[in-house]
């Protein structure tokens, strides 16, 4: 037990729940910008399905990373918008868009992939993984002074350039939300959108904003999974890391930092999965740990929300009785 | 605007977004066959749609294709049930999306005691009444194991608000894990190269109802009957008319004395128990042992099925055809025309995205809605159709 | 030229909703340049329509509108406020999580390097404007913790901060205190003065008749023609307003009270931001009495009822019917009790608008015996019940079966009481019972609740209306700043502005005149 807890805190394993974060994370923002203005995209999962086959096929094509980079994240936005003009114009519940997203995240890449590739790997499985070439990979960043720094270096240099963004946003997301413009606007078309609109903010144009960026966001999420996380997109293989975002945001209280950390709970969560795994534990016992984590991360959350309530509840009590 | 008005004008609607769909499907078809001509690529486009449109019924010589209409059939029966689950959860706004999970826990449960219960006895004494019984309990085990399922997301809804819709899918894949592991470990027949249970027994088969390869099982008869008891039960009984009532309202029923969170929780329970008993039914009758390695699809399909069907069970087997129909003909298309058969997804969350939008083609309605009031201003003086804004 | 000097020209205008209601017919309004102009009507008569279509967030069906004498579509608020004008609504358009100085700069914020805002110029922009009108605000409070008053003076700067010359204000003094609504006059005159054009809803004629050059009135989406203010009388507009000369009178025998029903002693209640909404409430409801509790709105009436039937817990206090406690009780054992509530929004609380009028009928007894048998529900016996309510209710419909949203607003609080009327109630809640409906409603639902009170039924009825609390009640509360202000025991003799001064608490009964309303 002793050595296997040895085994398990050593640097490789909080250098792989970074890793393993970074996409939850990325999703995770995109549930938060988006809740933020009042709208719950559930299709998180899809669109990241999305964006992870059009990543890989097109730095297969233009033999470019960066070319598939930009393409997962054009098409993130794209289908984002594109939920946005039935929920917001069509007004079709925004939950039904997201389920309708996660089924063509899940089945219509497969067509996608087979139409555009040719490619089949029986009639069931599918994936671009023999596309996949290093070199079209998003490239791992190994940070000068730090990586030096015994134990430190090990866990935070050498990731791949989206997990040190993926945390940098993070920052961006909070500056953008409280200290500009149009993260004002957002805001307050989530919270009253009547006032928003009496004042002549666009609520249309902000949900639309808000649902854009949680495409791009989503977007880098896929990038990372089939360009980074694994070489090449295969079938279901974002495994419900769109919707462990939506806890993640749950979790966090809807704000970027407290989410985050909610995120890295997650990715603690598979990262141990996976080392269980690892030292002889069936996968199978081991990877549904990630999913358990997350129902009982918000039945404590949920718990916990209770009691502090109803401690405030107390607290106005005796407040009111002196 | 009057009721007939109206029903036609969701017609009118509902039309379009199949049409919508289809066009889009063709496009997609136009693109994926192939062909060295613009012209050979319409022609193959054409076939290919004949395949996806007419194909599942009827033959090149416009004859009529029965084994194809019993495999439709036999496609209904577990998606009538993940339908029929999805209207109940979704008729109370609880956006359960633990239907997959509870077809494959149902359809796994039902397997287990089709393998292990013993009736080899009582089939000596009596194999009629072993094989009913058989039936009987392992359907009820599939029921109650998926009911046992959906009360950990419905409970956490309605005592402290936890999100059913993450709960569920978190739960889906939970399920779907542990029945590989034990699978793997514990049950499976290792005398065979694929990872398979053993055998059911004899007595736990559900019969089939046509012969013919399709297997289109007694489970069909069972559906139908399933959908005139979910239907009595949504609106003739005081627990279905509650639930209608808070997804209608939840401040409403509220008020009203009505228990909400006895209703979040029921709806929930009554969806697993369907779904559950979807799962058992498929499994018990069209295969002779448990083999899945992966979530079904009949979940999400029953999503598209309840939303085509306006959440009432009365309109469930029709979407279910329509979908069956649609999934043969995609079936159909990828054998005889190398479109990959997955078109169904696309075309599935199409036309549902369409259904399901209010404002879609809201202009034609609000032409109609004004006409109409109009009409009733200068017939009537307009006293009915005061503000009250 | 002039046509120029009118601000406002609004014709021929109609509003037909998707509903199918029509909210305005072919309504004329103008409005001169500087004048402060009053649009008048009863609740529903289609006057927030009519501005929500000047201020850009209704578009009319029909009809046109000009500003300063020029042609414009006014598509969007955004467009609304680059033609000069601004709205106050009567729901407070704010962000209740940001500061003054970020409502206040909303969709304009002053920003740094083109992107961020800048935080010190909003709040001196707000200074700036503050005193520059003589409003003054906390520009660094969070909106949600700043009194009502000052949420109405961020409302008005907001729209002054946009460059609005001509102002809607709709409703303002409804929350206001008296002080405050003088002062809030004050500054209107003030306004006028500086140029600004004003457009005043109220149905308030005494505050009409202070303040306002000329009028304009409403009736049921109608327009009643233009007058100015010292040309018409108090009657001429009450006339116009509600089309009969008198004021709603219901037959009404004596009462004649006998033991107590509902006994309420010593409630308090302090809501989630710590203000004390109740402050030792206690009175009592007897068997063949309506009591009245008037006030004006936000003064503790809604937080009684919520108490009453357990919509949210009091910090300290008792709550009976019958001798028997119903604090903390599920509202299906409340209502087992028979206690019966005519909630005061009933689109939100009372319906379920999808659902047919029949449903709506059966929701507080679709579990009883009655109407069950076995798993099923009797639905003959059910279809004969939801009948002889129509009828007895005259709910005007196709039939019983048909979808309660496609009801005129009377008809559909018609369902509501029909339904809390007929379940053989001891105790009826009636909450704000005729808002917002139909004169013909009205009168129906209020000789309901006294034929009912005159069988032995004890009412509690909860309403703004003062006409109508005074008219009905047998004996009434008045309740200012969550505590009872007063006690009559007979409403005979009492006159309207005896009642303003308890409702605005420039007066207060003694403990022993108020403890009568115990009957210990």
């Amino acid at each position: 037990m002793l050595d296997f807890l040895q085994t398990l805190f050593r640097a490789d394993f909080f250098f792989s729940i970074l890793r393993i974060t970074t996409p939850i994370l990325f999703a995770t923002l995109a549930a938060v910008i988006v809740e933020k203005a009042g709208i719950s995209n559930i299709g998180l999962e899809g669109i990241m399905m999305i964006s992870a086959l059009f990543g890989s096929l097109c730095a297969y094509w233009a033999s470019s990373w960066i070319a598939g980079l930009l393409a997962a994240l054009l098409v993130g936005v794209l289908v984002a918008l594109l939920m946005g003009v039935f929920a917001f114009n069509l007004k079709t519940d925004v939950i039904l868009v997201g389920i309708a997203v996660n089924m063509i995240g899940s089945g219509g890449t497969l067509f996608l992939v087979k139409v555009i590739t040719n490619l089949t790997e029986g009639k069931a499985l599918a994936s671009t993984t023999s596309l996949a070439v290093s070199a079209n990979q998003i490239p791992s960043i190994s940070i000068p002074l730090i990586r030096d720094i015994p134990l430190v270096g090990e866990i935070l240099s050498g990731h791949s350039l989206l997990t040190y963004l993926a945390f940098a946003l993070v920052f961006v997301t909070w500056v953008l939300l409280y200290k500009t413009a149009p993260g004002l606007n957002l805001r307050a078309v989530g919270e009253n959108p009547h006032a928003a609109s009496s004042v002549g903010v666009s609520v249309l144009k902000m949900r639309y904003v808000a649902i854009g960026l949680s495409g791009l966001m989503a977007g880098f999420g896929g990038a990372f999974m089939s360009m980074s996380y694994a070489a090449g997109w295969s079938q279901d293989m974002v495994a419900g890391r769109g919707f462990i975002a939506l806890a993640a945001q749950a979790m966090g209280g809807g704000e970027p930092l407290g989410s985050m950390f909610s995120a890295l709970l997650f990715g603690f969560a598979q990262a141990f999965g996976i080392k269980l795994s690892s030292k002889g534990v069936d996968s199978n016992l081991a990877s549904p740990i990630p999913y358990v984590v997350t129902i009982l991360g918000l039945l404590f959350f949920a718990l916990f929300k209770r009691r502090s309530g109803s401690l405030r509840h107390r607290a106005h009590k005796k407040g009111a009785s002196k | 605007m009057n009721k007939t008005r109206q029903l036609s004008f969701r017609l009118v609607r509902g039309t379009v977004a199949i049409l919508i769909a289809l066009l889009v499907a063709m496009v997609l078809v136009f693109i994926s066959v192939e062909g060295d001509s613009i012209a050979d690529k319409f022609s193959a486009t054409a076939g290919a749609l004949r395949n996806l449109l007419i194909a599942p019924l009827f033959d090149e010589g416009a004859g009529f294709n029965l084994k194809r209409l019993t495999d439709i059939l036999a496609a209904m029966i577990p998606t009538i049930f993940t339908g029929l689950s999805v209207c109940v959860m979704f008729s109370a706004n609880e956006f359960n999306l633990g239907g997959e999970g509870s077809a494959m826990l149902g359809a796994f449960s039902a397997a287990m005691g089709a393998i292990y219960i013993p009736f080899a006895g009582l089939a000596s004494f009596s194999v009629g009444l072993a094989t009913g019984l058989h039936i009987l309990l392992c359907l009820l085990i599939a029921a109650v194991s998926c009911a046992l399922m959906m009360l950990i997301p419905a409970v956490l809804k309605a005592k402290l608000q936890v999100s059913e819709m993450v709960c569920s899918l978190m739960l889906n894949y939970v399920v779907m894990y542990v029945i590989k592991y034990l699978m793997n470990t514990h049950l499976a027949d290792k005398s065979k190269g694929l990872i398979q249970s053993f055998a059911f027994q004899p007595t736990a088969q559900i019969p089939q109802l046509v012969d013919n390869g399709s297997k289109l099982s007694w489970g069909f008869v069972i559906a139908l009957g399933f959908v005139g008891i979910t239907a009595l039960f949504m609106y003739r009984s005081r627990w279905g008319y509650a639930i209608r009532m808070l997804g209608f309202n939840k401040d409403f029923v509220k008020y009203a004395g009505i228990r909400s969170g006895s209703m979040i929780v029921l709806s929930q329970l009554v969806g697993g128990l369907l779904a559950g008993l979807g799962g058992g039914i498929i499994m018990l009758g069209r295969y002779t042992t448990f083999s899945w390695g992966a979530l079904p699809g009949y979940g999400w399909t029953g999503i598209t099925i309840a939303i085509l069907a306006g959440n009432n069970p009365i309109f469930v087997p029709f979407a279910a055809f329509f979908m069956a129909y649609l999934n043969k003909g995609c079936d159909l298309m990828a054998t005889y025309a190398g479109v990959p058969s997955q078109l169904i997804d696309i075309l599935q969350a199409l036309i549902f995205l369409f259904f399901a939008a209010e404002q879609f083609l809201s202009r034609y309605r609000q032409k109609l809605v004004v006409r109409s009031a109009q009409k009733g201003l200068s017939a009537g003086g307009g006293k009915e159709a005061r503000a009250d804004a | 030229m002039a046509e120029n000097t009118y601000a406002v020209q609004m014709l021929g205008i109609t509003k037909i909703y998707p509903n199918g209601i029509a909210a305005n017919q072919d309504v004329d309004f103008c409005v001169r340049e500087g004048e402060i102009h009053a649009l008048m009507g009863e609740n529903g008569a289609g006057k927030t329509t009519l501005m929500k279509m000047l201020f850009g967030l209704e578009e009319p069906s029909s009809g046109e509108i000009y500003i300063h004498g020029e042609y414009v579509q006014l598509t969007s608020p955004a467009v609304a406020i680059a033609h000069g004008i601004g709205m106050v609504h009567q729901h407070f358009m704010l962000v209740p999580s940001l500061t003054v100085a970020e409502n206040m700069v909303l969709g304009m914020a002053p920003k740094k390097a083109g992107l961020f805002i800048d935080r010190e110029r909003a709040i001196a922009l707000t200074k700036q404007y503050a005193e520059r009108f003589n409003l003054h605000v906390d520009p660094e409070a969070k909106v949600a913790d700043i009194p009502v008053g000052m949420k109405q003076k961020v409302e008005i700067l907001k729209a002054l901060v946009r460059g609005a010359k001509i102002l809607i204000l709709d409703e303002p003094t409804a929350v206001l205190t008296t002080q405050e609504t003088a002062e809030l006059f004050k500054e209107f005159l003030r306004l006028k003065e500086q140029g600004f054009t004003l457009i005043f809803i109220s149905h308030k004629l005494n505050e009409i008749m202070q303040i306002t050059d000329r009028l304009s009135i409403l009736r049921g989406g109608r327009f009643m023609g233009a007058h100015d203010t010292g040309a018409v009388s108090k009657e001429e507009i009450s006339r116009l307003m509600v089309g009969r000369d008198v004021v709603l009178s219901v037959e009404k025998q004596p009462a004649q009270p006998t033991a107590p029903v509902l006994r309420v002693r010593d409630l308090e209640y302090t809501n989630a931001w710590g203000k004390k909404m109740l402050d030792k409430v206690s009175f009592t409801v007897r068997r063949g009495e309506i009591l009245g509790i008037a006030g004006v709105e936000g003064n503790g009436q809604k937080e009684l009822v919520d108490m009453l039937f357990n919509l949210s817990r009091p910090s300290a206090g008792t709550i009976e019917v019958n001798g028997e406690n119903i604090l903390g009780l599920s509202q299906r054992k409340i209502r087992d009790k028979r206690v019966s509530l005519v909630p005061e929004d009933r689109m939100l609380y009372g319906i379920a608008g999808e659902a047919s009028i029949e449903e709506n009928l059966i929701a507080d007894r679709a579990h009883t015996k009655a109407l069950n048998a076995g798993p099923f529900f009797r639905m003959r016996k059910i279809h004969a019940l939801a009948d002889a309510l129509v009828r007895q209710y005259t709910v005007l419909c196709s039939s019983a079966r048909q979808k309660v949203s496609m009801l005129s607003g009377g008809n559909i609080q018609k369902v509501v009481v029909a339904r809390e009327f007929s379940n053989d109630p001891v105790l009826i809640i009636a909450q704000q019972p005729t808002r917002g409906i139909d004169v013909g409603a009205t009168q129906f639902i209020r000789s309901k609740l006294v034929e009912l009170s005159r069988e032995g039924v004890a009412v509690l009825l909860v309403s703004a209306d003062l006409n109508e609390v005074m008219e009905l009640s047998d004996s009434l509360l008045v309740m200012y700043g969550g505590r009872i202000a007063a006690y009559f025991e007979d409403t005979a003799g009492l006159t309207d502005e005896q009642m303003g001064q308890y409702m605005l608490g420039l007066q207060t009964q003694s403990q022993q005149e108020i403890g009568r309303v115990c009957h210990e």
